[in-house]
């Protein structure tokens, strides 16, 4: 009954696999209709911006579309994450054993990921046909989805850590999930928004991983600032998610 | 194995625990009360799933505010309401969860295919969880407490919701487990078929415990008779009357147009402290 070890901190690795293959994985296979509702919206916006720009904008909606589906899948974790907490009481189950909230946090995250995959995979298939990627970008563009992952997912957790009940979870993610992925520079050229606008728009991570992709991809003026704005947000999302996540009340 | 000193919990000015002092040692305890008495707010302290306002709580002289990593490795608690994740299988629910407690993914599939063998749902061990019927959902919660082997499982109503066969079907599975168990109920029956031992809880207090016979002691040779807008009465609930009275006299009662009843745990709640004449 031993446990594994990830850099010092204490992970139950085994728990967090298998939970990320049973719920992630298993789930695309039991329930493929979500996946394919969570590349609809993308994939709509790829084919909407292909037509309307000629093809110009073509790799902002490439760019865009990985990040839209890894920020909406993340988000709609706060939907799972207050329905396992407040309905169905699994996490209960896990807080009286000895799991720790950074197992359950990380098992949670890496389904949502998983979930994301074939996504992923898809728009980065498109990124190398259209001559988007190389090897060094896909390692950039794995980083960020990574950070991206990690940030909205703990947002997930704080939605879900505030809610008392549930019936308004689906209308709350669906809602952020669009202002995340439409209203920010996900799709579209970050300059063209006027400054103070995109100042604001800066509060959610996906911006400044918009900003940093766009500029290091050479479509836009690359704003090294972008980097560790993002990094700092996603350490303070870890951190309130951490704490929102309502262990041991 | 779980002591409980002066134990209070309040939600900002409501008072759920109102000083519980209360030693628990036997196989299976039953905490009864009506909605509201503080059972769940008990049973998830002693989960360590809540934290006390004060008082202090022993498990196998583990402290519950000092010790809470080394009570979760004896524990298991079933929350009130549980459900499995409707597109995992039981068997998926049983690995994750002895994963969850450390074992390896052989022995925890070795496990949980024991424990669901034992509650007679192998031929359902890879069905999701969403196909499955109210009862099944529940035993796989059982399951886990079986293959985990804990030294005290925790229930919180484990049949509410369920018709009286899938009731019943729970109850057996219960019956097989090796743990100290202590559950919650408002189902007298339950508390009366699986306890050795009755705590009654009432507005965040203890205010009686025993065994069932016990408990029933003051009701002996009595009988409970009862009619809207009665005349006579110990208790009232809404135009219902409601009255204790010694067996010889149920004649008597029946006469004058009063239903009478036997005796069961429900009159423990009915007749809510009341001191009886003997």
């Amino acid at each position: 009954m031993t446990f594994s070890y990830l850099g010092g901190l204490r992970l139950n690795l085994r728990f967090i696999l298998v939970f990320a293959y049973n719920y992630g994985l298993k789930f695309i296979k039991r329930g493929p209709s979500y996946l394919i509702a969570s590349l609809a919206l993308p994939l709509s916006l790829l084919f909407l911006i292909f037509i309307i720009s000629g093809g110009k904008l073509l790799p902002y909606a490439i760019i865009g579309g990985v990040l839209s589906i890894v920020t909406s899948n993340a988000i709609n974790g706060a939907a799972d994450a207050a329905f396992f907490r407040l309905q169905i009481r699994f996490q209960d189950l896990f807080v009286a054993s000895p799991l720790t909230k950074m197992d359950y946090m990380a098992a949670l995250t890496a389904s949502y990921f998983v979930f994301s995959l074939p996504g992923i995979v898809l728009y980065v298939a498109l990124g190398f046909i259209f001559h988007i990627l190389n090897l060094l970008k896909l390692i950039v563009l794995i980083i960020v989805i990574i950070l991206i992952t990690l940030s909205f997912t703990n947002l997930a957790f704080i939605i879900a850590g505030l809610l008392r009940h549930i019936r308004n979870v689906w209308g709350i993610t669906a809602i952020l999930s669009i202002i995340a992925t439409v209203l920010t520079p996900t799709f579209y050229p970050y300059f063209i928004i006027p400054r103070d606008f995109l100042l604001i728009l800066l509060i959610s991570p996906i911006t400044p991983a918009s900003i940093f992709l766009q500029g290091y991809f050479g479509l836009a003026p690359y704003e090294p600032i972008s980097i560790p704005i993002l990094i700092i947000e996603t350490i303070a999302l870890m951190i309130l998610g951490n704490i929102f996540i309502r262990w041991r009340e | 194995m779980i002591s409980v000193n002066d134990l209070k919990k309040r939600y900002g000015n409501i008072h759920a625990l109102k000083g519980v002092t209360l030693d628990i040692d036997d196989k299976v305890t039953s905490i009864i009360g009506r909605n509201g008495a503080g059972k769940t707010t008990f049973i998830r302290i002693l989960s360590t799933q809540l934290k006390p306002t004060s008082g202090s709580v022993k498990i196998n002289d583990l402290d519950i505010n000092k010790d809470v990593q080394k009570i979760r490795k004896i524990i298991l608690s079933i929350p009130q309401e549980a459900q499995p994740v409707g597109i995992m299988t039981p068997l998926e629910h049983l690995e994750l969860y002895l994963l969850a407690r450390g074992y390896s993914l052989s022995d925890a599939r070795k496990e949980g295919r024991y424990a669901l063998e034992e509650l007679e749902m192998r031929d359902f061990e890879n069905v999701p969880c969403d196909e499955l019927s109210g009862g099944m959902k529940r035993k796989v919660f059982v399951a886990m407490a079986l293959a985990s082997r804990v030294e005290i499982v925790f229930l919180d109503e484990p049949t509410t919701g369920l018709d009286p066969l899938s009731r019943m079907e729970v109850w057996n599975s219960i019956r097989k487990l090796d743990s100290n168990i202590i559950l919650t109920t408002h189902y007298m029956e339950e508390a009366s078929e699986l306890s050795d031992k009755v705590v009654v809880f009432s507005e965040g207090k203890v205010v009686s415990r025993g065994t069932v016979d016990e408990l029933l002691e003051p009701f002996k040779d009595k009988v409970r008779v009862e009619k809207t807008d009665g005349e006579e009465y110990d208790v009232k609930i809404g135009k219902l009357s409601i009255k204790y009275v010694p067996k010889h006299m149920a004649q008597e009662y029946l006469s004058r147009g009063y239903d009478v009843k036997n005796i069961t745990l429900d009159d423990l709640f009915i007749s809510r402290g009341i001191t009886l004449e003997s």
